[in-house]
């Protein structure tokens, strides 16, 4: 016969022990697995591809020191399908000719930023950052510079990848 | 014929002693119209509940569909528009509410002892609450949620040491994308309302648990210093809480109910464009609840300070309100008989309303 709780204190503490554990045990097989697809993302690596952007002879034309807006189209696999991520790259051309390949997307948080023509600056909509022609801040709470694409030329094509450059923690995108 | 029906239910369950055990709870009698914000804010929760329920009759949470299931649902749903304006309308009112309650209880400092509990409980649902808009706001799928996403993605990557991998978790995935969506969409109608129906009971049975409390005008008559516990258990008057003080809840009720039921049916809910990341022109729009903290963002330039507005100073605020009961560890309840608390707790206010108005301004820069 098993004794009651109430005949012996040890018996007792022996249920109790037996329930904890029961519990716990029965949790963490639960946890673990609910961890493991939450976590699962941080497993993935981001899909880096390149996109054609157009041809560096029709780039070199542009004004210099007037952004040109230009789209391009990633094709990337998130999840279980393929997207296309569309994002702007807007190409300056310094003085000297050399061509710079900016994104669009405020380094504060991530805003669409305005090119306002007439005071020659871009301006973000969102807490007000202001970035001159050349990508530098020259207002507002941006920490750093515009953000530059990863991109090669190839064959007198531009290819753009997604990917900033100097840009540790992949932010902005 | 109902006297037969009760008196089946009372030989098996014991129906009536459970309804007047529910029921008869004795509520200070005096400062009844205050005490009906926490019952108005569980109705309020009850009517998102069944709202939310319906509009995923039609919702599909993925992300180029997102926009356009809403926009079916509003003008080609026979009514939907109600259904869909009330959920809206009604989550903007309980924001508020939960502020107003909030401040009903900062005030008169019903948070103190024995009542630390309680408004952590209470932290918790106004914390989940705050993010259940942010994500319904995320949700819709249209021009804003895509920016608000992004936005606060990269606010969340700037936590020391595991923003980055906080920023891939919420979002599902490295980029914002349909797995991005499909876990807001979890988070919204599934993880978090379950948190918040776990919590409204613990919030409630606390509230019986520790008797009435009520506020420090409940106690003129009693001789008892502030700082005998005797003296907050019994007030000079009380009333049942049914029919009483539900009563005027219900009045309460309906009168917000009816308010949100116009707004609902007469501005209904703005849906917008469909979200287009090649956009040049658009300035991205956060709820009104949430421009006060915005706000917060513009004034910390520069790499060394970006994380004082998007970490240090939101959380830490956020601390401090969960601690507020372990702070403020005076006796004193009336609010005029402790003016630091009650200049504080109005700076506080005022700072809040001049930061959401002020944010609120446009913010697009003039295209010259
Ligand atoms: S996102 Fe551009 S200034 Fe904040």
């Amino acid at each position: 016969m098993t004794k009651s709780s109430e005949d012996s204190p040890s018996r007792r503490t022996f249920m109790t022990v037996v329930i904890g554990l029961i519990s716990a045990v029965i949790g963490v097989a639960v946890a673990i697995p609910i961890l493991g697809e939450i976590l699962s993302p941080l497993f993935k690596k981001r899909d880096i591809v390149w996109a054609e952007l157009g041809k560096i002879d029709d780039l070199k034309k542009i004004e210099p020191l007037t952004p040109k807006f230009v789209p391009v189209y990633f094709r990337v696999k998130e999840g279980w399908t393929i997207n296309t991520l569309p994002r702007q790259v807007v190409v300056v051309k310094d003085i000297t000719g050399k061509l710079y390949f900016f994104s669009n997307q405020c380094t504060h948080l991530g805003c669409p930023l305005h090119w306002i023509a007439a005071r020659q600056k871009f301006l973000c909509p969102c807490h007000g950052g202001m970035f001159n022609v050349l990508g530098k801040v020259v207002g507002g709470p941006p920490p750093r510079p515009l953000y530059q694409w990863v991109h090669k030329v190839n064959s007198g094509k531009v290819l753009i990848q997604n990917k900033f450059i100097d840009n540790p923690k992949d932010r902005g995108i | 014929m109902f006297k037969k029906i009760q008196e089946w239910f009372d030989e098996r369950i014991g129906l009536t002693e459970l309804i007047n055990e529910f029921n008869g709870e004795r509520i200070p009698a005096r400062g009844g119209w205050a005490y009906t914000f926490g019952s108005l804010l569980a109705f309020l929760f009850i009517i998102q509940v069944v709202t939310g329920m319906f509009l995923l009759f039609y919702y599909v949470p993925y992300f180029p569909m997102a926009r356009n299931s809403t926009y079916f649902l509003k003008h080609h749903v026979l009514m939907g528009n109600i259904v869909l304006g009330i959920h809206l309308w009604g989550a903007f009112t309980m924001i508020f509410i939960l502020l107003v309650h909030m401040s009903r209880v900062y005030f008169s400092g019903s948070y103190k002892k024995p009542r630390e509990m309680q408004w952590v409980a209470g932290m918790v649902l106004f914390s989940v609450v705050v993010i259940l808009g942010l994500t319904g706001y995320m949700l819709v799928g249209n021009e804003n949620s895509w920016w608000t996403i992004n936005v606060l993605d990269n606010v969340a990557s700037h936590v020391p040491l595991i923003g980055g991998f906080i920023r891939i978790l919420v979002k599902g995935g490295t980029e914002t994308s349909v797995l991005t969506m499909q876990h807001i969409f979890a988070i919204h109608v599934w993880l978090l309302p379950i948190v918040v129906i776990m919590f409204i009971p613990i919030h409630i049975f606390l509230v019986r648990k520790t008797g009435e409390q009520g506020m420090a005008l409940e106690y003129k008559n009693s001789k008892l210093p502030d700082d005998d516990v005797n003296k907050w258990k019994h007030a000079d008057a009380t009333v049942p809480f049914f029919p009483d003080q539900l009563f005027k809840d219900m009045i309460v009720a309906l009168g917000v109910f009816a308010v949100i039921y116009f707004l609902a049916v007469y501005y209904g809910a703005a849906i917008g464009p469909m979200y287009r990341p090649l956009a040049l022109n658009f300035a991205p729009e956060a709820d009104w609840y949430f421009l006060a903290n915005e706000e917060l963002l513009k004034y910390f330039p520069g790499h060394g300070l970006i994380i004082f507005s998007t970490f240090l100073v939101p959380s830490l605020g956020f601390a401090i309100l969960f601690a507020l009961p372990f702070i403020d560890r005076g006796h004193e309840r009336s609010p005029f008989k402790r003016p630091a608390a009650t200049v504080l707790g109005i700076l506080f206010l005022l700072l809040l309303v001049y930061l959401t108005l002020i944010g609120g301004e446009p913010k697009a820069p003039a295209t010259v």
